[in-house]
C-alpha cells in the first residue's frame, strides 16, 4: 500500500509543477465556482419569485367578487412548478419545460413560457450549469491531466526501471488509480459544497448524498478508462487520440443519437394531434354549456324520475349545473385519458434513449441526476397530474354551487334579464373552495428508485474498466 | 502536384487512424441525414392529417351552430409551420418553438403561448442533425487528423530529411494535409448533398451551406496547422488544440449566451396571460360600456353598431377577448421584441464561434432559427386578426345567419401578407 501511495504522490507532484495541468484546473475550478454561483443566484430566485407568484394567484382567486359560478370557472387559476433545492446543481428539464400552467373549466393547457424558447441561441450545446459542467467538462480534464499517468512512465524509460526493480505493474498501476482517486476527490468538492447547499435548502440528506456519490461513480469510470488506455496504448498522442474519441461518442454523439433514435422509433404525437383525435371524441359527449344537448336527455331523464317531477324547473337542483359538473366529468375522463397516454409515450422515449446510456455513461448519469435533484421527465408528469387534480377539485366544486346553490329559472333567463342574472351570483367567501397548491419533489425513496438502475449501470462501467485496468497491468511491459 | 497528392492519398489510407476517423465522420453524417430526413417527413405527415382532421372537426363543430357568435366560439383553426426542404439538416428550434398552434376567435394571447412541444428530454439534449455534426464534431475530427502530422514525423526522426529532400516546406505539408482535409470534406458532405437531392433542396442553398462548412472547417484547418507547427511534443500539441476547440466550440458560446440572456431580460410571460385573463373575467363584472369604449378605441366604424342592451351579446363577448390582448399588448409586443433582440445580439456574438456561426446559418438557411419561429408567431396573429376581421361585420350589423357565407371563412398561409 505505501507503495501505491508514495506512486501517486509523485504524480501529484508532477502535476503539480505542469503548468499546462495547473492552467486547466484553474480555467475549470472558476467556470465550476461561476457557473454553480449563477445557477444557484438564477433558481433561487426563481424559487422565490414563483412561491409569491402562486400565492398571488391563490389571493386573486380568493379576492374575486360575487359571481356566477361558472365564471370562476373560466377565470381559472395558476399552478406553478417549483424548482427543487437540488436544481440549483441540476435544473434539468426546467429551463424547457414551461414553469407555470393556466388551470380552467373545459381544457387542459399545456406548461407555458419555457426559458429555452426566449433565450439567446448560439447552438449547439444547452446553458451552461454545474451539472453540464460535470458531465462534459470534467471528464475531458480528466483525459488531458490523466492520460499519460503511466505513458510517462513508458517514454522517459522509467517504467523499465521500476519494473525491474521488482515493482510489480499491479502496485504501480494502483498507485497511478489512486492519484487518479486524489483528482476526482478534488473534482469532487464543489459537487459537496452545493449538495450542503441543497440541504441547507430544505433537501433531505439522502438524495443530496446520492447524488454526489453518483457523480463520484461517474468520473471514477472516466478515471478508469484513461487509467486503462495510458496503460495499453504505446503513445502519449495515441492515447489523447484515442480518449478523446471515446469522449466525443459518449459525451457529445450518442446521447444525440439517442434522442433521435427515440423520436423516430416512438411516435407522442404532441398534444394538438391528440386533441383534435379526442375532440370527435367530445363531441360525442355533447356540450356542457348547453343543457339541451340530446346527449343529456337520459341524464335529465334520470332526475326527473329520481325526484318524481314533470320538468326539470320542478327539480330541487339546478339542471346547468348538474349538467355542467356531469359533463365536466366525462370530459376530464377523456383528457386524462389522452394525456396519460401522451406521457405513457413519451415515457416510453425516455426509456428508448435511457437505453443508449448502456454506450454512454453521461447518459446514465445524467438521468440519474436529474431524477435524484427531481428536475426529470417523471418529475414534470407528475407536476401535469397534480395541477390537473387541482384544476378537477375547484371546477367540480364550483360546478356542484351551481347545481345546489341558484334556481333554474334565473339561470335560465340570466342572458336577457339583468335582475335574474344578479340572483345567479354567488357570495364571494365561496371561491375558498380552491385548494392550495405547493408543488414539492418526489420522497426520496421513489427519486432513488428512478435513479437505481443508471446508478447501476455506472457500476457496471466501472467493474468492467477496472477489470480492463487489471488486464492491462499484468500484461505491462516496458 | 497531382502526384504529390495520389501519394499523400496512398498515405493516408495506409494510417489507420485516419481511415478510423474519415469512416467515423461519415457514418455520422449519414446517420445525421437519414435521422433529419426521416423527422421532417414526419412532421409534414403530421400536418397533412391534422389539415384534414381539422376541417372534419371545424365542419362537425359549425353543423350545430345557429348564429355567428356560437361559430366563432366552436370553430378552431389549424395553424402550422412546415418544415422546409431544407430542414432535414439542422432543425433548429423546432423542438423548442411550437410549429402547431389551433385559434379561434377568443384573446389570442390566452392561446398563441400554448406549447405544443416534444419530449422535454429532446429539448434538454439537442437532436445530432448535420448542422451540430459540422459544428461541433466535425472540428473535432479534423484535430484528430491533422495535428501530429509535423510532430509525428519529428518524432519519427524523419522531419528534418522529409524538408531537405522535398526542398521547399509547402511541398510536404500542403498536399499531406490538404488530403486529409479534402477527404473529411468530401465523408461530411456527399451524405449531405444525397440528402439533399432526396428532399429536392434548392440547389443554391445546398451550394451556399456547403461552402459555409468548407470556410468554417477551413478556420479549423488553419488554426490547427499554426499549432501544429510548434516545436512540441504531439500530445502538447494535442491538448491545446482540444482547449482551443472547448473554448470556441462550448465555452465561448455558453457565456455569450449566459450573458445576452442576463443583458436583454424578457419579461416575465405568466404576466401577459394574467393581464389578459384579468381584463377579460372583469368585463362581466365591470359596466359594458367600460369594456366597449377601449374597443371602440380600435375600432371606430362599429361605434353605431356598439350598444349593448342584454346582459349577454355575442358582439360584447368577443369585444371583451379583443380587449383582453389589447391589454396584454404592450407585454406581448416586449416579449417579442427582447426575444428578438436577444437573436441579433446572439448573431453578433456567433462571430467570435466558428461553432455557433455554423449553426445559426445552418437555421437560417433551413428557416428553423429563432427568427422563423418568431415569424410564425406573427403569422398567426395576422390569420387572427383576419378572422376578427371576417367576423366582425356579421356580428355587429347583427347579418341574419347563413351557413353558405362561412364558405369565406379566411384560410391559414404561413406566408405573411
Amino acid at each position: 500500500m505505501s507503495t501505491a501511495i508514495r506512486i501517486a504522490h509523485e504524480e501529484w507532484r508532477l502535476w503539480l509543477r505542469s503548468r499546462m495541468v495547473v492552467a486547466a484546473a484553474l480555467i475549470v475550478a472558476v467556470l465550476i465556482a461561476a457557473t454553480g454561483a449563477l445557477t444557484m443566484e438564477r433558481l433561487t430566485t426563481q424559487a422565490k419569485q414563483r412561491a409569491t407568484q402562486q400565492e398571488a394567484a391563490e389571493a386573486a382567486f380568493f379576492a374575486q367578487p360575487d359571481r356566477h359560478p361558472h365564471r370562476m370557472v373560466h377565470y381559472g387559476h395558476y399552478a406553478f412548478r417549483l424548482p427543487p433545492p437540488l436544481s440549483v446543481f441540476d435544473p434539468g428539464v426546467d429551463m424547457v419545460t414551461g414553469q407555470s400552467i393556466f388551470l380552467e373549466g373545459h381544457r387542459q393547457n399545456t406548461a407555458m413560457f419555457a426559458d429555452a424558447k426566449a433565450s439567446a441561441n448560439m447552438g449547439g450545446f444547452a446553458a451552461l450549469n454545474p451539472a453540464a459542467l460535470y458531465q462534459l467538462l470534467l471528464p475531458l480534464l480528466l483525459i488531458i491531466i490523466g492520460h499519460g499517468v503511466v505513458l510517462r512512465e513508458r517514454e522517459s524509460g522509467t517504467l523499465g526501471v521500476l519494473l525491474a526493480q521488482g515493482q510489480s505493474a499491479l502496485a504501480l498501476a494502483g498507485g497511478k488509480a489512486l492519484a487518479l482517486l486524489g483528482v476526482v476527490a478534488l473534482f469532487m468538492l464543489p459537487l459537496a459544497l452545493m449538495a450542503a447547499y441543497g440541504v441547507a435548502a430544505g433537501e433531505a440528506a439522502g438524495p443530496a448524498i446520492a447524488l454526489v456519490a453518483g457523480y463520484g461513480l461517474y468520473l471514477m469510470v472516466w478515471a478508469a478508462l484513461v487509467l486503462a488506455v495510458s496503460t495499453l496504448v504505446r503513445s502519449r498522442s495515441a492515447a489523447l487520440g484515442v480518449l478523446t474519441a471515446c469522449w466525443l461518442a459518449m459525451v457529445l454523439v450518442v446521447p444525440r443519437l439517442g434522442i433521435n433514435a427515440a423520436s423516430a422509433l416512438v411516435d407522442a404525437p404532441g398534444k394538438i394531434e391528440s386533441d383534435l383525435v379526442m375532440l370527435s371524441q367530445e363531441r360525442k359527449l355533447g356540450d356542457g354549456h348547453n343543457a339541451s344537448d340530446p346527449a343529456f336527455e337520459q341524464l335529465k331523464q334520470d332526475l326527473l324520475d329520481q325526484y318524481g317531477v314533470e320538468s326539470v324547473e320542478e327539480l330541487p337542483i339546478n339542471f346547468r349545473g348538474v349538467v355542467a359538473s356531469y359533463s365536466e366529468e366525462k370530459l376530464t375522463g377523456l383528457l386524462n385519458e389522452f394525456a396519460e397516454r401522451r406521457m405513457q409515450s413519451e415515457a416510453r422515449q425516455s426509456e428508448v434513449f435511457g437505453r443508449f446510456a448502456l454506450a454512454s455513461p453521461t447518459l446514465a448519469v445524467g438521468a440519474a441526476s436529474r431524477a435524484l435533484a427531481g428536475t426529470d421527465l417523471a418529475t414534470h408528469h407528475r407536476f401535469l397530474r397534480e395541477t390537473e387534480s387541482v384544476r378537477f377539485g375547484f371546477v367540480q366544486a364550483l360546478n356542484e354551487m351551481h347545481a345546489t346553490k341558484l334556481s333554474y329559472i334565473d339561470d335560465a333567463r340570466r342572458s336577457v334579464d339583468p335582475e335574474a342574472e344578479a340572483r345567479t351570483r354567488v357570495n364571494a367567501q365561496a371561491w375558498a373552495v380552491l385548494d392550495r397548491f405547493r408543488f414539492a419533489p418526489d420522497p426520496p425513496a421513489e427519486r432513488f428508485a428512478r435513479a437505481l438502475g443508471p446508478l447501476t449501470l455506472l457500476a457496471g462501467w466501472l467493474a468492467a474498466l477496472a477489470a480492463l485496468v487489471v488486464y492491462a497491468a499484468r500484461r505491462l511491459a516496458p | 502536384m497531382i502526384a504529390a497528392l495520389s501519394r499523400e492519398g496512398r498515405f493516408m489510407l495506409r494510417d489507420r487512424a485516419a481511415v478510423v476517423w474519415l469512416a467515423l465522420a461519415f457514418a455520422l453524417s449519414v446517420a445525421a441525414i437519414a435521422f433529419g430526413i426521416a423527422e421532417v417527413r414526419e412532421q409534414r405527415a403530421t400536418i397533412a392529417a391534422l389539415v384534414e382532421e381539422d376541417a372534419a372537426d371545424r365542419a362537425n363543430a359549425i353543423a350545430g351552430q345557429s348564429d355567428w357568435g356560437g361559430v366563432a366560439y366552436n370553430a378552431f383553426h389549424l395553424t402550422y409551420a412546415p418544415p422546409s426542404d431544407f430542414a432535414f439538416a439542422a432543425l433548429g428550434q423546432r423542438d423548442a418553438s411550437p410549429w402547431l398552434h389551433r385559434v379561434r376567435m377568443l384573446a389570442l394571447e390566452g392561446q398563441i403561448h400554448e406549447a405544443d412541444t416534444r419530449n422535454a428530454d429532446f429539448g434538454l439534449i439537442g437532436r445530432f442533425d448535420f448542422a451540430f455534426l459540422t459544428a461541433t464534431v466535425a472540428p473535432l475530427l479534423l484535430i484528430l487528423l491533422l495535428y501530429d502530422l509535423r510532430s509525428a514525423e519529428r518524432v519519427a526522426g524523419r522531419h528534418d530529411l522529409l524538408l531537405a529532400t522535398a526542398g521547399a516546406e509547402r511541398a510536404v505539408w500542403l498536399p499531406r494535409s490538404a488530403v486529409r482535409f479534402g477527404a473529411l470534406m468530401l465523408a461530411l458532405l456527399v451524405p449531405f448533398w444525397v440528402g439533399a437531392a432526396l428532399e429536392g433542396a434548392s440547389a443554391f442553398v445546398v451550394a451556399r451551406a456547403s461552402a459555409v462548412v468548407l470556410v468554417m472547417l477551413g478556420v479549423w484547418w488553419l488554426i490547427t496547422d499554426r499549432l501544429g507547427r510548434r516545436n512540441t511534443a504531439p500530445a502538447t500539441i494535442l491538448t491545446t488544440l482540444i482547449g482551443v476547440w472547448l473554448a470556441l466550440a462550448l465555452l465561448l458560446p455558453a457565456l455569450a449566451k449566459a450573458a445576452i440572456d442576463a443583458r436583454y431580460p424578457v419579461p416575465e410571460g405568466g404576466e401577459i396571460l394574467l393581464l389578459q385573463r384579468e381584463s377579460v373575467n372583469s368585463a362581466w363584472d365591470i359596466p359594458k360600456q367600460a369594456t366597449m369604449e377601449p374597443f371602440l378605441a380600435r375600432h371606430p366604424e362599429w361605434a353605431e353598431y356598439a350598444t349593448i342592451e342584454r346582459p349577454f351579446e355575442w358582439k360584447w363577448y368577443y369585444a371583451f377577448q379583443q380587449v383582453g390582448d389589447q391589454a396584454a399588448e404592450p407585454l406581448a409586443r416586449q416579449y417579442r421584441a427582447a426575444r428578438l433582440a436577444r437573436d441579433a445580439a446572439a448573431g453578433k456574438a456567433a462571430l467570435v464561434s466558428p461553432a455557433s456561426l455554423l449553426e445559426r446559418y445552418f437555421q437560417h438557411l433551413a428557416g428553423t432559427d429563432a427568427g422563423a419561429m418568431i415569424a410564425y408567431e406573427d403569422a398567426v396573429r395576422a390569420y387572427h386578426a383576419r378572422l376578427r376581421a371576417f367576423y366582425y361585420p356579421l356580428l355587429f350589423r347583427d347579418e341574419p345567419y347563413d351557413p353558405a357565407l362561412l364558405e369565406d371563412l379566411p384560410r391559414f398561409t404561413l406566408a405573411a401578407d
